[in-house]
């Protein structure tokens, strides 16, 4: 270790007039010591110029591209337009507000019921009455998380086709054929049905983390609150939940982001139709840039689903250390 | 001794990477991207073979075949293609062209055609799909009319001896056939928010009340029909999906495979359709016997869609002479007899009039309709093809009456033009 007053020492002797030799020396020894100090840092360059390239660069060329009239159609022609793409998209789109709002709701509802039916899975498979089974019984929970998106996409597409689809065949059979319908083509039912095959898709995910972090939860404070005379919702509302929340927070920011801008799902099942029923921000952003080509409009868009996020989940987590703080 | 045995195999290590780079460096790969899988299609297959072939006879030339649908296609050459990258050797679908163009994504080869001695065997009506600006991007694969497909027993089991030939007609008999047999729909048609085959059937219509999609005055584009043409579109499409119940329930919205499948399981008696429906002989079984194409019902006139497909050569390609090669190779009179021989159809005349193709019964009745084949305009189409399907949910979903969906297409289309105008 360096002393405080071994790092004043070269000034002294500067002072007092040094041999070349000492200064070579010093040099070197000065070069140890920003080699030491520094020599952590280097490591990280692999790391700073991957989410450089990866990350950063899009991000920034994106945001400086939403500033831009560009058309990839018309080359050569790209001017600098401020922030006109943002007043037409706030201001003059009237798909923009449309694709907002269904995007937040079939966040808040894909989520919602995400959390509910992966608690509620995770507690019936940690609980003591499933015995038998419990790890084929968390495999096949998980099965609808493992299969491709697309290949999910499809295959509900088709299940849920009016005619012949296996939807609509199972409800015939069940003698509740009045309920089948075109879910996909009927406009009051399109968007529940999108977030009913979201959900389906992802609340393994859920299931799987919350049951890790029941596993971390000590027996002894169910032991105890059983001595106590706890019933089962004091159990989960003292304990249990409790338990669980560090986890919860972590997978509902997850999901708030990647529900958000999920593309795959909606785009699969129903391409934001019928009549942009089931547009979200993702969907237009895509439409705007591979289908008319309007590549600055649609980085306005992506910017602005950023924002939107960023002050989202600033939020959230702001809410959340509060939590923690009262606590 | 150990330390030279080892300096020796480094040495011949050496010398034969040296032998390999330089015979690698030799040969070329040209990258062909196209949506002919050979899993799902006989003419695929024997594309395939052919590509091996090729290889044969070109030692030199190796292909790489990157296989995707259309939509991953259109998308992959758009992002490469902006990125200075992209394949040697594409497959377009006319109305791609020119977008393509516009992006500079696709290579100028007029001098090559006009070059070309077989540039005879591809009628005019193939090359202006692959012209643009009186330049060509690319040779004519696949040229397809579509007809109206429909099955000849549900028909005859409603009292109907031939098919309707007039749009008064498609109605009548679509209303009649509708539940003749249980569960049998009259008609089906696309209306898909993707706009892939939907605008394919509903500009035809447009056409054939005798307006056009667009008109060139002066050197700009205008709108070529008026509110009530459109209307009258509008009208059909509404008095079949609503006011005859000719259509099945919830097909608002069908894209193309739905509409595929209705037919080949029966659900539906009538449909606009081309030549690859072959494709589903054998998930049709018996009942494929009865599926026969005829010309379109007709309004003013009866013309009917002419998809023409078009091959051509990567803006960034860096082996244009070779792909050129191939292009002119594969798409010779030979190659194309052999993988037009199924579920396609040729753009070559020579190849049309070969006995195989004349004597098929399948294809005849999409050679026959060739002369009423039009296609799309030499505009970018995508979002004038987007607004023409909101429209005509509009319609189905009786959002808007037809007339207001044809003053709303009219409107958002000479938007559309300013930007292209510009």
């Amino acid at each position: 270790m360096l002393s405080a007053s071994w790092a004043c020492e070269p000034t002294k002797r500067k002072a007092q007039g040094v041999s070349a030799m000492e200064k070579q020396k010093l040099l070197s020894v000065g070069f140890r010591v920003w080699k030491k100090a520094f020599s952590p840092y280097w490591y990280f360059i692999p790391l700073f110029v991957v989410v450089g390239a990866l990350m950063v660069y899009p991000l920034a060329d994106g945001i400086r591209l939403s500033f831009w009239s560009k058309n990839l159609m018309y080359p050569g022609k790209d001017k600098f337009v401020g922030f006109a793409n943002y007043y037409k998209l706030l201001f003059e789109d009237k798909l923009f507000w449309p694709a907002l709002r269904n995007s937040i709701i079939f966040t808040a509802a894909s989520v919602l019921f995400e959390y509910l039916l992966g608690l509620g899975s995770a507690l019936l498979l940690n609980s003591k009455h499933v015995v038998r089974c419990k790890n084929l019984l968390r495999g096949i929970v998980l099965l609808p998380w493992v299969v491709p998106i697309a290949v999910n996409s499809l295959n509900w597409r088709w299940m849920l086709l009016p005619d012949y689809g296996f939807v609509n065949q199972l409800l015939r059979i069940s003698g509740l054929g009045s309920i089948a319908r075109g879910w996909l083509s009927d406009l009051r039912w399109v968007f529940p049905t999108v977030v009913l095959v979201n959900v389906w898709r992802s609340f393994p995910f859920y299931t799987v983390t919350i049951l890790a972090g029941l596993t971390l939860i000590p027996r002894e404070l169910y032991e105890a609150a059983h001595i106590d005379g706890a019933n089962r919702w004091q159990v989960f509302r003292y304990i249990t939940f409790p338990g669980i929340k560090g986890v919860s927070t972590v997978i509902v920011v997850l999901h708030i982001v990647w529900t958000f801008v999920n593309f795959d799902v909606i785009y699969l099942l129903t391409g934001g139709g019928p009549l942009h029923r089931t547009e979200v921000l993702p969907t237009y952003l895509y439409q705007q840039a591979f289908n008319y080509f309007k590549v600055s409009y649609a980085s306005s868009i992506g910017t602005f689903i950023f924002l939107f996020l960023i002050i989202t989940v600033g939020f959230y987590f702001s809410k959340f250390s509060s939590f923690y703080v009262e606590r | 001794m150990r330390k030279e045995s080892i300096l020796l195999s480094l040495l011949w290590v050496f010398l034969l990477s040296l032998v390999f780079s330089i015979v690698h460096a030799q040969e070329i790969t040209l990258q062909v991207w196209d949506v002919f899988d050979p899993a799902t299609s006989k003419d695929a297959v024997e594309r395939e073979k052919l590509l091996r072939k090729f290889e044969e006879e070109n030692p030199g030339i190796k292909i790489q075949h990157n296989i995707l649908t259309y939509s991953d296609l259109h998308e992959k050459l758009v992002v490469a293609g902006v990125a200075g990258s992209g394949p040697d050797v594409v497959h377009m679908l006319g109305e791609w062209v020119p977008e393509f163009v516009l992006m500079g994504i696709v290579e100028d080869v007029t001098e090559r055609v006009n070059a070309w001695n077989e540039k005879q065997f591809f009628p005019d009506s193939t090359w202006k799909v692959a012209t643009y600006k009186d330049r060509i991007y690319g040779i004519p694969s696949i040229a397809s009319p579509r007809v109206l497909l429909y099955r000849e027993d549900y028909l005859k089991k409603a009292g109907f001896d031939r098919p309707p030939d007039t749009w008064d007609e498609l109605k009548t008999v679509a209303q009649k056939v509708t539940g003749v047999v249980e569960g049998v729909y009259g008609f089906g048609f696309c209306s898909s928010s993707n706009a892939i085959r939907g605008p394919q059937e509903f500009l035809p219509l447009l056409w054939q009340t005798g307006a056009e999609w667009v008109v060139e005055k002066d050197g700009k584009w205008v709108p070529g029909f008026t509110v009530t043409q459109a209307e009258e579109v509008f009208a059909l499409y509404n008095d079949l999906m609503n006011t005859l119940k000719a259509c099945p329930p919830g097909s608002i919205g069908w894209e193309w495979q739905e509409l595929d499948n209705a037919f080949t399981m029966g659900r539906i008696a009538m449909c606009y359709n081309g030549s690859w429906m072959q494709l589903h002989e054998e998930e049709a079984g018996e009942s494929f016997k009865y599926w026969k194409g005829t010309r379109m019902p007709a309004n003013k006139n009866r013309t009917t869609y002419f998809e023409v497909k078009v091959e051509g050569i990567g803006k960034f390609s860096k082996y244009k002479d070779e792909a050129w090669k191939f292009l002119a190779w594969i798409l010779g009179k030979d190659q194309m007899a052999l993988h037009t021989r199924h579920d396609n159809l040729p753009a070559r005349t020579d190849v049309i009039s070969l006995p195989e193709f004349q004597e098929d019964e399948w294809k005849k009745p999409f050679f026959a309709v060739i002369p009423d084949g039009k296609s799309f305009p030499p505009i970018p189409m995508s979002e004038s093809n987007k607004a023409m399907m909101r429209e005509l949910q509009a319609v189905l979903y009786q959002q808007k009456t037809p007339a207001e969906a044809a003053e709303s297409l009219l409107a958002t289309l000479q938007e559309i033009l300013e930007t292209i105008n510009e």
